[in-house]
């Protein structure tokens, strides 16, 4: 994985496998200790124990397409190289949480990437699943919720409101991130 | 056009182009689009679905052809990443891989619109390794 967003992509892709409901999606940049953290929860079918020992193992999948599966592995690797680490909460029936912790003052933490246009993607392609994303970084934030723009009556569905939220996203972010201070690798 | 920063202005965008959306609503039924599917697992993403599925979205809009697209899993093609399922009304699902920009518009061009195939197509009775081992 190249960057964060892919990351994003791919963890709330086995929240949408899990049938889950609501995705809450957090981002958290904090210059004082130099991390950012990266949380999605959701309350979808969750995971039980025996399959919580084996998540961060490569060569075990749910699927029967193919029988490895590199999602969570390749988050625990990208964050332990900038010396974070990775978390996987579960409890069957109510939900999982995975909370990926990463140092921003070190060189290998990977870009944000293009976190408007990967949000944008899934709401269009998921517009029956409730979205609330929480974008921290120190004490200013970006909070969004698919729900209040159903209430609005945007459809979003079609193309015309893809690019519509994509631009929305874009501006807010580039708006919180000029708040970002110097000496942080983020990007 | 104004910028759209605030939830005000994506309601005035939905206003818009209500019109729009209505008018195709109401001109055909949701089985007679064009659906397609992009792969979205783990092997999609690393190999660049995003950027495929975006093109797919803004192309279709384009040319004015009434699709939905839509993400799904791994089909257990990763080798031929990005991979993407393209259902003609009444047809039966067509998977190609392999696509990138170049070839989804070879897709849109060819296949979508005058139902030609191209390059690409991973034939439905095609076993994996894993299906051959069982």
């Amino acid at each position: 994985m190249v960057d964060l967003s892919m990351h994003l992509m791919d963890i709330v892709q086995n929240s949408i496998r899990a049938n889950a409901k609501t995705i809450d999606i957090l981002f958290e940049e904090k210059t004082k200790t130099h991390t950012l953290t990266f949380v999605v929860n959701d309350d979808g079918i969750g995971i039980d124990r025996e399959m919580l020992k084996k998540i961060d193992d490569p060569f075990f999948t749910t699927r029967n397409t193919r029988r490895i599966g590199l999602g969570v592995p390749l988050l625990k690797m990208t964050c332990e190289q900038t010396g974070g680490n990775l978390e996987v909460k579960s409890e069957p029936e109510i939900g999982a949480s995975v909370k990926a912790v990463y140092r921003t003052d070190h060189p290998d933490c990977l870009p944000l990437g293009d976190i408007a246009g990967t949000l944008s993607l899934l709401l269009k392609a998921n517009p029956e699943i409730r979205f609330r994303v929480l974008y921290r970084l120190d004490d200013d934030e970006f909070r969004f919720d698919s729900d209040e723009l159903k209430q609005l009556g945007i459809e979003l569905d079609t193309a015309e409101m893809f690019f519509a939220l994509k631009e929305f996203f874009a501006a807010n972010f580039e708006e919180l991130f000029r708040k970002r201070p110097s000496g942080s690798y983020l990007c | 056009m104004t910028e759209i920063k605030t939830l005000a202005d994506l309601k005035k965008k939905q206003e818009e182009v209500k019109s729009r959306i209505d008018l195709r609503n109401k001109a055909e039924n949701p089985e007679a689009r064009v659906q397609v599917k992009v792969a979205m697992a783990t092997c999609g993403i690393a190999a660049g679905a995003k950027k495929v599925m975006e093109y797919f979205v803004e192309e279709l809009e384009k040319r004015n052809i009434d699709a939905i697209v839509t993400q799904t899993g791994c089909m257990g093609y990763c080798f031929a990443e990005p991979t993407v399922e393209v259902i003609l009304p009444g047809k039966e699902a067509m998977v190609f891989g392999y696509v990138d920009n170049v070839r989804a518009d070879e897709i849109i061009e060819r296949y979508i619109k005058h139902g030609e195939l191209v390059d690409g197509i991973i034939p439905q009775n095609y076993d994996t390794i894993e299906h051959e081992e069982r």
